[in-house]
């Protein structure tokens, strides 16, 4: 036997293929299954939402709302009180079976939000940039019409159903759930879009109810439509799960007007 | 948002990086594997041929620690969800492996022989969270002189 030295033809010991064709598909596939698997227990989300009647929404979750105790001094209280008031008008306006309390937090933020169990939190942030009371009694009407469609329980049950499905599908692996975690981020959002616009219907009807014209719908958008909030990167956008402030405004004037609704000047604010 | 656009960053610094790096690696071993191809090695415990009396025998060792990228880690990650060839992790233990034995060559240039080749691997960090994780090939072997 001789030896014969020679080098292999070819390197049998790697497999053929592009590493980045490999990583697109298997990440599209990973993402496919995500969004199967999140579309279907959404729809078991909204159907388990539908027997959850508002009195055990309250009873569930009573200390929710606790979070954001009454704070400040009187100046706020009294505001409190005055926008309570606002508030249970608009809601016979709606219809909302629910008790609904509100609460000032104090916060720059200029954002309000729907907490399961019937509380509004208005940012004292949003009270310094919206001036007029038909502008605040849009985004109170806006968070109403979140209680009537149930969207905050919808929601919170597609954050939930998204964490377990994250934590199950990747395990222990904290990295690649940080791959993934931003195609179901796209995913929320976009449902949270139609929940919002929807939202912003329910709430201009309410407004016409309530003041039978609809003057200062828009007045919030315009606020956070201004060139200051332009810096950020203009990926942010499809993950926003509010629809661009601007294009909010347009399609309430188209509604507005498609509904025949009277687009006012403001009166005058009365809470100080 | 910041988190995903670091993620990218280390993907791509991963996938450009790893990439250009894993040819000049692939480039270098191509090369010396040619110069040193001369070199009788066998896994073989005896000499192979009709030899001459042996003057000299040594232990000769070479070892190699190479390190997954950011890229190949991502790669791997979503294999493992999958199943199938882990390409990813394929062309790291190649190379290692080329290395090693190349590392050991390179360390007994005088020689005539080398028998009884041995590889072994470990992986380092092995069970750490959160750890690139790296592999450690060891290769040994008897280097004959006559």
């Amino acid at each position: 036997m001789k030896y014969h030295a020679a080098l292999p033809e070819h390197n049998d010991n790697v497999s053929d293929g592009h590493p980045l064709k490999e990583f697109l598909l298997l990440l599209g596939a990973a993402a496919g299954l995500l969004i199967a698997l999140y579309l279907v227990l959404g729809f078991f989300v909204d159907y388990a939402v539908d027997y959850v009647s508002p009195e055990t929404e309250v009873r569930i979750f009573a200390a929710a709302g606790m979070l954001w105790e009454p704070g400040g001094g009187p100046d706020t209280e009294q505001q409190q009180q005055s926008l309570q008031t606002l508030i249970d008008q608009l809601a016979i306006c709606l219809d909302t079976a629910y008790p609904i309390t509100l609460r000032i937090a104090e916060s720059e933020q200029v954002n309000a939000f729907a907490v399961p169990g019937g509380t509004v939190v208005l940012n004292s942030g949003l009270l310094d940039k919206v001036r007029s009371e038909n502008g605040v009694a849009f985004v109170l009407a806006h968070e109403l019409a979140h209680f009537q469609n149930r969207d905050h329980l919808r929601s919170l049950g597609r954050s939930i159903v998204l964490l377990a499905m994250l934590a199950v599908l990747t395990g222990a692996d904290a990295d690649l759930s940080r791959v993934l975690a931003p195609i179901s981020d796209y995913e929320n959002a976009q449902f949270s879009q139609d929940r919002e616009s929807a939202a912003d219907a329910t709430a201009l009807r309410a407004l016409n109810c309530h003041y039978g014209h609809v003057g200062g719908a828009t007045e919030l958008f315009e606020v956070i439509a201004t060139p200051d909030d332009d810096f950020d990167f203009a990926l942010t956008h499809y993950f926003s799960s509010h629809p661009e402030a601007r294009q909010r405004v347009d399609d309430l004037r188209q509604l507005s007007e498609s509904l025949g609704f009277d687009r006012a000047n403001n009166v005058e604010l009365r809470v100080p | 948002m910041l988190e995903l656009y670091i993620l990218l960053a280390l993907l791509a610094l991963g996938f450009f990086v790893g990439q250009y790096l894993e040819k000049q690696h692939y480039r270098s071993i191509n090369a010396r594997e040619s110069e040193l191809v001369d070199l009788v090695t066998t896994s073989s415990k005896h000499p192979f041929g009709d030899i001459p009396v042996i003057i000299d025998r040594r232990l000769v060792q070479g070892s190699v620690v190479v390190s997954v990228d950011y890229f190949k880690r991502m790669l791997a990650a979503l294999r493992n969800f999958f199943g199938g060839n882990v390409r990813a992790y394929e062309t790291l233990v190649d190379r290692a492996r080329r290395e090693a034995v190349l590392r050991l060559k390179e360390s007994c240039p005088d020689a005539k022989q080398i028998i009884n080749l041995r590889i072994e691997t470990s992986s380092i960090f092995k069970g750490a969270k959160d750890q690139i994780g790296s592999v450690e090939v060891l290769a040994y072997a008897t280097a004959l002189y006559y």
